[in-house]
């Protein structure tokens, strides 16, 4: 408890914090991403699958861990982000990039914009699925959360707005993944940063693949 | 010898508490050879024949290893270019009739002292907290006594390139200290003379580097790409990994 205050009250410690939740978010959104993939091929697999999921007892310490964090995360990047800002109180009149070797980027520069935006994306996320209208499969067995799926993106609203707000977290995720890994002060390397980049390309993809799906007319029945 | 003119918008703020904003100059007889600073000179020597206060700004060796010289040039620090301080930066890397904008470096542990001139003291608050061995080594050893293999000797030789200009924390959006702090950290901490200090050293100049109120590094690099010897943010690795292991260890 006493290191972990310690690491709290470093610009390093709670770097290594945002590094380390940002990364096991990543590796859960890497989980949910392949799930999510069953559902323009398997509606029963989906189901099953979403109820194997939720009907296992241990899926309250992963919510409970994901929760944690994902706060963890927000609340630490909020902190370091404003101090950042403290530490040059008089701006440039001018500012151009270094170039290279610099991997500045947009997505480098607006971590703090998509984060935000991700902070508003995530819990309506949780209310439209997790919380949402909770149909039952025609033999009343487990939870039709395929069927919602579709009926989420069937409302143009949601389907923009997911097709909007998915690229903000592949674009947190193209910087995020390799800059995680720095802050634990593990790996530094450009093969790593661009594994980084091609998983959020991935990420970003695979998760746009369902709303896109529904779009192009998938799971009418 | 053809000459060029340009237009300076330099800052000029006549002391740390007054406000500051940026004035236009046209410089005159600019020989592609001069340096920037030289060039300062000769705004200079048209202020002074005006009768007008001149621009403050630091220089010294002029040959780019003192560290002293430094602004920002056209929104980079040390100007257009790589591997070089401002009195490095020569007036070629610039065409007749261009528009120079030349600030300080800004940080707000860089309070300004006068127009380009600020104050580096963190710099060497952090060196003085933890920045050096205290055993006493005696005179120089004979060579091959201690033997230090050639990549860990590269790697120290490349931390200790530092000039201490401050061009990292003027070039990083967080205007961050840390690579800096990594190399001078590191080039102790990678030889056998640093080790019995090394996880001291880190504690003590990370914190010390905190109270001066730098930012938190966002690993982008704009540092290692305006540093004039190109020192390698692997560096900034190594020091947040041993200030981890401290703190962890509860040092
Ligand atoms: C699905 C959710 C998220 C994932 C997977 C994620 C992932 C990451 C990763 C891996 C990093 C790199 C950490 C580092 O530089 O050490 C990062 C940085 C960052 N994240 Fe997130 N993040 C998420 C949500 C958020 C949210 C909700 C915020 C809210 C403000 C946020 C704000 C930030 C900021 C400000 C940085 C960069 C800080 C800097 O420049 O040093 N993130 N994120
Ligand atoms: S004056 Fe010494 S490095 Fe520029």
């Amino acid at each position: 408890m006493k290191r972990l205050l310690a690491l709290l009250s470093s610009d390093i410690g709670r770097k290594a914090l945002m590094g380390l939740t940002g990364l096991l978010l990543i590796g859960f959104l890497i989980a949910h991403m392949s799930a999510n993939l069953l559902v323009p091929f398997s509606k029963e697999g989906y189901n099953e699958y979403s109820h194997k999921l939720i009907t296992n007892p241990l899926i309250y310490l992963a919510e409970l861990g994901l929760l944690v964090f994902f706060a963890g995360h927000f609340v630490t990047g909020i902190v370091v982000t404003l101090k950042n800002w403290g530490a040059r109180p008089i701006a440039y009149q001018r500012k151009d990039p270094a170039g290279d070797p610099s991997r500045k980027s947009l997505a480098s520069s607006t971590m703090i914009y998509s984060g935000l935006v991700l902070l508003v994306f995530v819990p309506l996320h949780l209310v439209t699925f997790k919380f949402g209208p909770w149909y039952l499969t025609p033999d009343g067995s487990m939870r039709d959360i395929h069927r919602l799926t579709i009926e989420v993106f069937h409302s143009p609203i949601n389907l923009a707005w997911y097709l909007i707000a998915l690229p903000i977290l592949g674009f947190h995720a193209w910087h995020g993944f390799g800059s995680g890994f720095e802050s634990l002060g593990v790996a530094h390397s450009a093969g790593l940063r661009r594994f980084g980049q091609g998983l959020a390309v991935v990420l970003t993809l695979g998760f746009m693949a369902v709303p896109l799906y529904v779009l192009l007319g998938g799971g009418a029945s | 010898m053809s000459t060029m003119t340009v237009k300076v918008r330099v800052w000029r703020q006549p002391s740390p508490d007054k406000e500051g904003r940026l004035v236009d100059y046209t410089v005159g007889n600019v020989v592609a050879d001069m340096s920037f600073v030289e060039m300062l000179d000769v705004l200079n020597e048209q202020l002074v024949a005006a009768g007008e206060d001149t621009v403050a700004f630091d220089s010294d060796c002029r040959e780019g290893i003192c560290g002293s010289c430094g602004c920002v040039v056209n929104g980079v620090p040390h100007g257009p270019g790589t591997g070089k301080t401002a009195c490095q930066l020569f007036m070629r890397a610039f065409t007749d009739g261009d528009t120079l904008v030349v600030e300080p470096f800004r940080a707000k542990a860089f309070p300004v002292l006068k127009d380009l001139c600020v104050d580096r003291g963190a710099f060497d608050r952090m060196i003085a907290a933890g920045g050096y061995i205290s055993a006493n080594t005696g005179a120089a050893p004979d060579g091959n006594q201690l033997l230090i293999g050639k990549e860990i000797a590269e790697k120290a030789f490349d931390a200790a390139a530092c000039i201490g200009c401050g061009a990292c924390v003027a070039a990083c959006k967080n205007a961050s200290a840390v690579l800096f702090v990594s190399a001078k950290v590191g080039q102790l901490s990678y030889l056998p003379q640093g080790q019995p200090e090394r996880y001291r050293r880190v504690v003590r100049m990370v914190d010390q580097m905190q109270k001066e109120g730098f930012g938190a590094c966002s690993n982008e690099g704009e540092c290692e790409a305006v540093c004039p010897k190109e020192i390698s943010t692997l560096h900034i690795q190594i020091m947040q990994r041993d200030y981890l292991r401290s703190v962890l260890r509860g040092a």
